[in-house]
């Protein structure tokens, strides 16, 4: 409701915004294989099938991130969020035991 | 669809730009990639007959073998059995020499052909089938920048990235017009309606295809960094990631394997339903010894889980793997390589090549007509800003346009005929500084032309490069023994020869009528500006 006296959507903040789909979509990428790794590979060796799989995944994640940024109201924005959902992948693969440390 | 208009109209943005940055590198990657789907008919094409005597036997291997490591005992490390003789495999027993672990994982180094002459002495050549397959796969990985692998491939992934968002971007652009314009092809006086319906038409059919192209490119461009991460953040093992395959150490395991057909025999009874084509003898990481048996199409050479690949002791003869051998992957396997297959359209043979080399061709039409509606669109801004002519950026991009696909398309053309008449002195780098002359000679005409006349002047030379094809094919290596089937090649050559004269006449009249504010009418070139 509150959208419509926003001020509509531009391409004015790219570059911010490329920024944060880029780096913190790579990010989140690499979580969500850290998790599908965790929840599917359990004990494997890392190049199983099911490791060279959870490889693959980044590649769609990190474009489609990288495609839909643009659809934060600002850089911030897209920075915030992104951060916010890092935290909670990365989180949940700690939680789960999958991280390496 | 109803889409809210700033979205649709800043999406629009983001796709003119991320297009026109990646435009004219992905046409290049396409129109090599659609070649590529005949790689292994063109290289018997391009290929001399061999110099080498007959290969011997498969029994008498494990002779040749002998004599082969006690001249090169480097090929102890690693080195490929031919079960199969043919045009593109003419010896028995080949292997590669790089300069470095790097170079040797990405195909490159002199590959050594070994045979026995009818004396039983030993025989190697260096020179063998013809390097052009392998240079129009060179040039579809990395567009022809001449750069060292490891920069050129971020480049590559970034371009793939860019790619992305263009295909995500237009598509939502396309949404809300999608019914009404799907099936629409308004040739009429608006030429530029024209070039948008057919841009939109062949994006959106081929828009699977691009799926696959666009999330496979960035995973190739972009494995090892992806690998290492992974490796960095989640792998407990701490062993070597995958950068770390280096060299096998030459642990002379080699001499004790087993000889090829009882090789053959063992792995016939664990796995009877799989036919051996090649054996590759190498060594793991760890330095234990394995052999890699393939199966498939042998046209190609072994580089990815494309074909089926048993591994096996070199020893015993015991199986150790059959991950990539087709019908006995798990799923999780069988996932894996479909992505690969669907990239490399190496799934329901002929037809599906002659699809995805269409496609391939449809891919590159659509980044040019991409690039032609940019350049178009500037004109249009420009002229309501109240310039009566066009910037010189838009000038450039234009000429570049025209320039750089004219340009690859005519240089892949006389480098392929250029096999023909190299015969078996042909290099990698020749073909290379061929392609690249022409491709330069092209964009540099086009700069300075302007892109108007260029844009007719330069599809004429395509098509004389492009008659090159047939012309090899008739005047040179006449004496090559070559199945007729081959004559496809010439003859895909004179259809092409006779499309791009086409064009030169349309672009002709339009250069002759066009707009005089348009970078397409008659005589602005950049030199005028």
């Amino acid at each position: 409701m509150t959208a419509i006296t926003k001020r509509p959507l531009s391409s004015r903040d790219w570059f911010g915004k490329t920024m944060a789909g880029l780096v913190l979509g790579f990010f989140l990428a690499l979580g969500l294989a850290g998790l599908l790794r965790v929840l599917v590979n359990g004990g494997l060796p890392f190049f199983s099938a099911r490791g060279q799989l959870s490889m693959w995944l980044m590649a769609p994640v990190w474009g489609l991130i990288l495609s839909f940024c643009f659809l934060f109201r600002s850089s911030l924005q897209a920075w915030g969020w992104l951060f916010l959902a890092n935290l909670a992948v990365w989180g949940l693969t700690a939680l789960l035991g999958g991280l390496r440390l | 669809m109803k889409l809210p208009t700033d979205i649709l109209r800043m999406y629009k943005e983001i796709h003119g730009w991320v297009g026109i940055i990646s435009g004219l590198a992905l046409f290049i990657a396409f129109y090599a990639g659609a070649i590529t789907m005949f790689e292994g008919p063109l290289q018997q094409w391009a290929s001399p007959p061999t110099r080498l005597a007959p290969a011997p036997a498969l029994e008498q291997t494990p002779d040749l073998l002998a004599k082969v490591l006690a001249a090169h005992p480097e090929a102890a490390a690693s080195y490929t059995v031919n079960l199969v003789i043919d045009p593109t495999h003419p010896a028995r027993i080949s292997w590669v020499v790089a300069e470095d672990a790097e170079e040797a994982e990405h195909g490159g180094g002199t590959i050594h052909y070994a045979s026995l002459t009818p004396g039983g002495e030993l025989q190697v050549e260096t020179r063998g089938p013809s390097p052009v397959a392998q240079f129009i796969d060179d040039l579809h990985r990395q567009v022809g920048l001449p750069l060292d692998h490891e920069i050129a491939m971020p480049i590559m992934g970034v371009v793939a990235l860019l790619y992305v968002v263009a295909m995500v971007s237009g598509l939502i652009v396309l949404l809300p017009s999608l019914v009404k314009d799907l099936f629409i092809l308004r040739t009429g006086r608006n030429l530029k309606r024209m070039w948008l319906d057919a841009h939109n038409v062949v994006g959106l059919f081929s828009l699977p295809f691009h799926i696959i192209m666009a999330l496979t490119a960035v995973v190739f461009a972009f494995h090892d960094q992806f690998y290492m991460a992974q490796g960095i953040a989640f792998d407990k093992s701490g062993g070597p990631v995958r950068a770390a395959m280096g060299p096998a150490p030459a642990q002379g395991a080699a001499p004790s394997a087993l000889p090829p057909l009882d090789l053959l025999a063992q792995i016939r009874t664990q796995v009877p339903e799989f036919q051996p084509v090649q054996l590759a003898y190498a060594h793991l990481p760890n330095g234990r010894a394995v052999v890699r048996v393939s199966s498939g199409d042998p046209d190609y050479n072994i580089r990815t889980p494309l074909y089926g690949l048993v591994t096996a002791d070199p020893v015993t003869g015991k199986v150790m793997s059959v991950d990539y051998m087709p019908g006995r992957q798990d799923g999780w396997s069988a996932s894996v390589t479909s992505f690969f297959a669907l990239h490399y359209g190496s799934f329901g043979g002929t037809p599906v090549r002659w699809a995805y080399f269409l496609l391939g061709l449809a891919g590159a039409f659509l980044f040019y007509s991409g690039n032609l509606l940019w350049v178009e669109s500037r004109r249009r801004r420009e002229r309501k800003g109240g310039a009566v002519e066009q910037t010189r950026a838009t000038r450039i991009l234009a000429a570049l346009t025209v320039g750089v696909p004219v340009g690859c398309v005519a240089g892949i053309a006389v480098t392929v005929a250029a096999a023909r008449w190299l015969g078996d002195g042909a290099t990698l780098g020749m073909h290379s500084l061929i392609y690249h002359a022409l491709f330069l000679a092209c964009t540099a005409w086009a700069l300075w032309r302007g892109a108007a006349r260029a844009g007719w002047e330069l599809p004429l030379v395509a098509c004389l490069a492009m008659l090159t094809i047939p012309l090899a094919g008739l005047t040179a290596g006449g004496n090559w023994d070559q199945p007729p089937s081959l004559m496809l090649i010439d003859l895909v050559g004179l259809c092409l020869a006779a499309m791009l004269a086409m064009v030169s006449q349309a672009a002709r009249r339009r250069w002759r009528t066009g707009p005089r504010d348009s970078v397409w009418g008659t005589g602005v070139s950049l030199s005028a500006g």
